[in-house]
């Protein structure tokens, strides 16, 4: 069942001549990991804000087409509701912190007071979201005195604890250095097998590669490609528009341009895919010699 | 990073159990009555008799006393030179040297002023010492202070510390630059743009952005709250508030009728 | 112009104790990397070096200079130091104003100045954004701006802090031209980055610091396959180099050049296949 249809989706923000999005098309499945590659400028937080309602419902702007989740039109509902169905994590984890609390266990706990959830059943969701997002330690420490990695954990736990049934995640790893890029892409694979439908906005392509069910490529507003990863991110066009490769298929590409890479076998996006075609081409040597 | 938010203690004692409120109610009402009651010696007595004995019910007793003083020390000695010497109209000389005069008005006026100055930071400092903050606006929030208010109260008490670590991140960069913040007057008046220029840009595209993150988490949902917290009320404590009230009043009735 | 580094030990007010005896020395013209996790000391150390920080005990020079008795603004003139955040340093209505407000506070001639500007906007790709409103371009273009403002100072010594976060490929390429550039000019580079295939692609020497110490120092291909001593600070080695691993190959690999170099002579030989041997 599609979770998410948008048709014809064309937005531009107020005060601006050019539309930051142009036709774009896309459906999404539940359960489904989509990853939103693309250059800086290319939409993808455009993209991102829409989904999440903030578009058109916080920035104005032009929007045309449609868009809707679980079957609701965005320009029929209220912010407020629509924030219950759709959850938006973003970049800067610093700037997610509310500042209105000043413990890690009373921030998460903030959304589900401001929705009115009774003081019991708050309690059970908030325990259960910093266990899964592996943060039970950090219950009793001032959410400003964090790590970048722990802070956007924190942020998203926030986010998780109202339920939402799509989650919408914009760079959430691009100012964390490698530990809290990896925290936080564990807590979003463990999500994707608890079956959440996740969207994510995301330059690390090595890390996409591992762990997408589906990759749509955005370049200067429009949908350029969608697949599965290995198909998307082989995609010879995407340097030529800005989006990153990752250095196994960069490399095997130079490979196969001298003829070092099996012809039959598809150019690689992870280390294991790199590894297994360089053997093959090892050992076909081999036999020759 | 800052772990440290506020003057708060955690401890576990009576006074930190008592509700925020009823602190809050005990502090105004000593301020009140050392301000208003009759008697030089009224504010020192609830110093010594009320608040420094709750301070150690309340467990914080040694760093009260250790930042009542430091923080008040001060300015008493600049009172008490200033009263005593300069006090207008004083007539009783209590002794003399060079040009100068000490007198007994001056000593007394310098005397109430800074006992009533001492109650006066002392409550505060103890109710702050025995109440966390963020317990304080959510009682005064359950008791009808707007939510958004509380929220710019509890948001700029955090942010605080945040914006110093900032302006130090763009003096930093200024100065690698070769920005001479050193200097004259005016050398320093010239430097002051290119600080507070990227502290009021960075601070525009923050609030966007923490605008958009408490929305994102229900904020503005018209739903009727709840809170995660349940801050005790007992009956015994309202009945203290409404004593308060009867010495306020008493102190303003001993002001208005001597 | 030559950085030394001698047992520097650094503690923060408050009793962090950030470094616990660095010696490095950097010679003019080299492309020096600093990598290793959050907390191991490396920003501290960089910010001794325009004497942003001083030493607890131990000492700095740049030249002749001792850190410790040059004002910052002086040492500018050294050493520029391009912070991480862009938004933190830009104030000017125009980009080749805030290009020229570093140059312009060395007291340069106007002549002298417009010169840099121009030779800045060109190396950050900026040229036909001169006359724009920094805030109005994009973050990706306000950090080239960032950049260009402190190229245009003109010193022998340029500190990158985590040049590539946030960036798009194009962006990053951007950069690792202009490192190339003014490395061809003969400066000195450094860089504090976690992004550890930007490092290996563009610079030469690799310093890998752990808990305030210098936990491995050397030319690239030396350090980047150590990966047990990598791992002690949270470190990776960059993703051809762990191909390289998995295939067995005798030499470290840093780039596609090196990976490819030494896949062909391997194919050429054989036997060089650890499989074979074992």
């Amino acid at each position: 069942m599609a979770v998410i249809e948008i048709q014809n989706l064309t937005y531009t923000y107020p005060a601006t001549s050019h539309p930051a999005l142009r036709e774009v098309s896309l459906t999404v499945e539940a359960g489904e990991f989509v990853a939103i590659i693309g250059p800086n400028g290319a939409g993808k937080s455009t993209l991102c804000y829409t989904l999440a309602g903030f578009i058109p419902h916080f920035f104005k702007g032009e929007l045309q087409g449609e868009v809707r989740v679980a079957g609701q039109d965005i320009r029929r509902v209220r912010l407020e509701d629509w924030v219950l169905k759709v959850g938006l994590v973003f970049q800067n984890p610093f700037n997610q912190i509310s500042g209105a609390k000043f413990t890690v266990y009373e921030e998460i706990a903030f959304g589900l007071e401001n929705i009115g959830v009774p003081r019991e059943e708050m309690k059970r969701r908030v325990e259960e979201v910093m266990a899964l997002t592996g943060i039970e330690d950090l219950a009793d420490r001032s959410p400003y005195a964090l790590s970048g990695g722990q802070q956007q954990r924190v942020a998203l736990a926030s986010i998780l604890v109202m339920q939402p049934e799509v989650l919408v995640l914009d760079e959430p790893t691009s100012q964390l250095d490698p530990i809290g890029t990896r925290e936080v892409f564990q807590v979003i694979r463990r999500l994707a097998h608890q079956g959440v439908t996740i969207i994510m906005a995301e330059h690390k392509v090595e890390w996409i590669a591992e762990y997408a069910d589906r990759v749509i490529a955005l370049a200067e507003g429009r949908v350029i490609g969608t697949g599965t990863p290995a198909d998307v991110l082989t995609d010879p066009r995407l340097p030529d528009y800005g989006i990153g490769i990752s250095r196994y298929t960069a490399v095997a590409r130079r490979a196969a341009g001298e003829g070092l890479w099996p012809a039959e076998r598809r150019l690689p996006v992870t280390l294991d895919e790199a590894e297994a075609g360089f053997r093959a081409v090892e050992e076909a040597h081999a036999h020759l010699h | 990073m800052v772990e440290r938010l506020s003057f708060y203690l955690e401890r576990s004692s009576p006074l930190h159990r008592l509700n925020p409120t009823t602190k809050l109610v005990v502090a105004f009402t000593l301020i009140l009555v050392a301000f208003l009651g009759p008697g030089l010696l009224l504010p020192s007595l609830i110093f010594l008799l009320i608040l420094t004995p709750l301070s150690f019910v309340g467990q914080v007793g040694r760093e009260f006393l250790r930042t009542t003083v430091r923080l008040l020390l001060p300015l008493f000695a600049f009172l008490f030179v200033m009263q005593s010497l300069f006090y207008p109209g004083g007539k009783t000389v209590l002794f003399g040297f060079w040009i100068f005069s000490v007198k007994l008005e001056g000593v007394r006026f310098a005397f109430l002023t800074a006992t009533r100055v001492l109650v006066m930071v002392s409550s505060f400092l103890l109710l702050l010492f025995t109440t966390h903050p963020g317990v304080l606006l959510l009682d005064l929030t359950q008791r009808g202070l707007p939510a958004s208010v509380a929220y710019i109260l509890a948001s700029t008490l955090q942010i605080i510390p945040q914006m110093q670590a900032k302006a130090a991140t763009i003096l930093d960069a200024q100065r690698s630059r070769g920005l001479d913040t050193s200097g004259s007057l005016g050398r320093r008046i010239r430097a002051l743009l290119p600080l507070v220029g990227p502290l009021v840009f960075g601070s525009l595209v923050d609030v966007e952005e923490r605008a958009i993150a408490i929305e994102a988490r229900g904020f503005r949902s018209s739903r009727p709250k709840t809170s995660l917290v349940e801050i005790e009320d007992r009956p015994l404590e309202r009945a203290l508030r409404w004593l308060c009230l009867l010495a306020i009043i008493l102190a303003l009735g001993s002001r208005l009728w001597p | 112009m030559r950085i030394s580094i001698e047992d520097v030990h650094f503690v923060y007010p408050g009793g962090v104790e950030a470094l616990r005896g660095v010696s490095l020395s950097i010679e003019p013209g080299e492309r020096v990397a600093i990598v290793g996790q959050n907390g191991a000391g490396k920003t501290t150390l960089v910010k001794h070096l325009n004497g942003l920080l001083r030493p607890t005990r131990g000492r700095v020079r740049i030249g002749d200079w001792d850190t410790a008795q040059v004002e910052v603004h002086r040492l500018a003139q050294r050493v520029g130091y391009v912070f991480q955040n862009p938004d933190g340093q830009l104030f000017c209505r125009t980009v080749a104003e805030e290009v020229a407000f570093g140059p312009r506070n060395l007291g340069y001639t106007p002549e002298e100045i417009s010169q840099r500007v121009a030779e800045a906007l060109a190396l950050a790709e900026l040229e036909d954004k001169a006359e724009a409103n920094p805030y109005d371009l994009s973050p990706s273009w306000r950090k080239m701006v960032a950049l260009a403002s402190v190229i245009a100072m003109d010193t022998p010594i340029v500190i990158f802090d985590e040049p590539t976060t946030g960036q798009d490929v194009r962006t990053i390429r951007r950069i690792e031209r202009m490192i190339e550039m003014l490395s061809q000019r003969g400066k000195t580079i450094l860089t504090i980055t976690h992004d550890i295939d930007f490092c290996a692609e563009n610079f030469e020497r690799v310093v890998v610091m752990g808990q305030g110490r210098v936990l491995l120092d050397g030319p690239k291909e030396m350090v980047l396959g150590m990966e047990a001593i990598l791992a002690q600070t949270y470190v990776e080695p960059p993703q051809l180099t762990r191909l390289g691993m998995r295939l067995g190959f005798e030499k470290t690999v840093c780039t596609s050049e090196q990976f490819l170099e030494t896949l062909r002579r391997r194919l050429d030989h054989p036997q060089s296949d650890p499989r074979a041997e074992g």
